[in-house]
């Protein structure tokens, strides 16, 4: 499903945030990209994301190399990508119900799809009763719901979540990584990328290490060793 | 598409209702924009108003000789109609002259006296020549000094006036240029403020823009809303320097005419309102939209 073969990156500042970074991700699997900061976690997910060109290597989506995606064809390549952030990135000025519903409606989806599926994914993530709040009236770990929300409805093949629990406490950082393992039961690849060593060791899950832009350990059921 | 408009303007619609703050300064910034541009306009029309009357008080009088006949006298008149640069040509007999002497001296009973000392209207019939405009006298008098009409002349009064017309002309000239280069450097600085405005406004959602995009929002789907949003300014802010213009007008009115003697700002309002509400309403959604669509451009490079 995603193939990074030789992908390097090395920003206009010098630094070198990739060197020669190859890994391959299959359908439905859950995995997790560890590493301190700075260890190129995040450029891996921008370059994925192609919000970041790279240098060298290429990156391939369901055998298509996304270096090639015309910009104009970029919108509907990020739509397969449902992302959840760390500083969550919601629209401050829509509703819960509309962040949701923006992904939809940006997808073309009819007035009828979004008025069924938004209670439905806002339910799923225990948002149901908060659909009228703006962000800025919910609680750190409900603005991350509704950002995973907001990933579910553009129907994703895989979901990139970068430090979805770096702003949560351990009780809502547990909250939200069960209901990404809940997506991967429901069929979807998930990408995490952590520090967090507790969530690693309980997930019990594939785990691929970066430090200073390299892979040092890439295991099938890994640990959060650095 | 239905669908993708309705969806932009709703957008667009809602945020503007819910960036109040900023949304505010944009309408205040293009009202003051647009009203800048109406006093302009309306300047425009004072000043043509003040140079026209000047202009309506010069003429060439031609005086004619004592014999010439009515014939001789209708035909120049003629004549000198059929010329483009002529506005107007005013017959005055020996008759109204003397009428006009007398009427203009009537509390002076030494001249009237000397009149009837002389016994007989030693007043010339003359023609009193208006141009379009005042730089083409010189053109008639060149008709007018030709073969044609040179034995019918007694005098033309062009040399004592020609001064006094030419430092008009000049005048004229002079306020025309002030008044266009003052208004192309106002209206450049209301489009660069206005543009500013709104360049800081789109500045401040652009972390949102960013969020859009990862959503997989197209550049076209991103950039609607904020068309929208510059469309509503400019329809509110046109609306609003309407009914500032009005009152300010209204207010003003008898004032100026006075100053003008004639030229009532409140009955050219009534006369241009139509023209001056889409003229407004055109201004506004068109800075509205051009200073949206360049400010965004920037932020939907990738």
């Amino acid at each position: 499903m995603i193939l990074f073969e030789d992908v390097s990156k090395t920003y206009s500042s010098g630094i070198k945030a990739l060197d020669k970074v190859n890994f391959q991700i299959g359908s439905n699997e859950f995995v997790s990209l560890v590493g301190k900061s700075g260890s190129g976690k995040t450029t891996l997910i921008k370059l994925l994301l192609r919000e970041e060109e790279l240098d060298k290597g290429r990156i391939l989506f369901n055998g298509k190399n996304i270096s090639k995606i015309k910009r104009s064809h970029l919108p509907s390549y990020r739509q397969k990508i449902g992302c959840i952030f760390q500083d969550y990135k919601l629209l401050p000025n829509k509703t819960v119900f509309e962040n949701v519903a923006y992904a939809m409606e940006v997808m073309e989806g009819t007035d009828y799809e979004v008025a069924r599926d938004v209670p439905k994914l806002l339910g799923l993530v225990g948002l149901e009763d908060k659909l009228d709040r703006f962000p800025s009236e919910l609680s750190g770990g409900e603005k991350q719901r509704t950002a995973i929300a907001r990933a579910l409805a553009v129907r994703p093949e895989i979901i990139v979540a970068d430090e979805p629990t770096g702003n949560l406490d351990p009780y809502h950082s547990r909250d939200i990584i069960s209901v990404l393992e809940k997506i991967y039961e429901l069929g979807t690849t998930v990408i995490l990328a952590t520090h967090d060593k507790d969530i690693i060791d309980r997930l019990e899950r594939r785990v691929i290490t970066l430090d200073k832009g390299k892979i040092i350990r890439d295991e099938e059921v890994g640990r959060f060793i650095l | 598409m239905i669908t993708y408009l309705r969806r932009i303007f709703r957008f667009g619609w809602t945020n503007f209702f819910r960036e109040t703050g900023l949304n505010i300064a944009t309408v205040f910034v293009l009202t003051i924009t647009i009203l800048l541009f109406s006093f302009l306009y309306i300047s425009q029309g004072g000043v043509n108003f003040i140079i026209n009357q000047i202009e309506d008080k010069i003429d060439v009088s031609v005086y004619l000789k004592p014999d010439i006949t009515q014939d001789d006298l209708m035909s120049l008149q003629e004549n000198l109609m059929k010329m483009p640069e002529v506005k107007n040509v005013a017959v005055v007999s020996k008759e109204d002259a003397l009428e006009e002497f007398k009427e203009r001296h009537k509390n002076e009973p030494e001249i009237l006296e000397s009149l009837e000392v002389v016994g007989t209207n030693p007043f010339y019939a003359s023609l009193n020549i208006r141009a379009v405009s005042p730089d083409q006298y010189s053109a008639i008098l060149t008709v007018l000094t030709s073969n044609t009409f040179e034995e019918l002349i007694h005098k033309i009064d062009y040399t004592q006036k020609k001064t006094v017309i030419e430092r008009l002309n000049n005048g004229i000239n002079n306020v025309n240029t002030i008044a266009i280069t003052l208004a192309i450097v106002l209206i450049v600085v209301g489009i660069l403020v206005t543009f500013n405005t709104i360049r800081l406004a789109i500045y401040d959602s652009s972390k949102e823009i960013a969020v859009m995009r990862l959503v997989g929002a197209s550049n076209k789907f991103i950039r609607g809303p904020f068309i929208v949003q510059g469309i509503i300014s400019g329809v509110i802010s046109s609306m609003i320097a309407f009914l500032v213009f009005f009152i300010v007008c209204y207010i003003t009115g008898p004032k100026i005419e006075a100053i003008t003697n004639g030229f009532n700002s409140f009955v050219w309002f009534g006369s241009h309102a139509v023209i001056l509400f889409f003229m407004q309403l055109f201004s506004g959604v068109v800075l509205g939209v051009v200073s949206s669509l360049i400010a965004i451009r920037r932020y939907l490079t990738i």
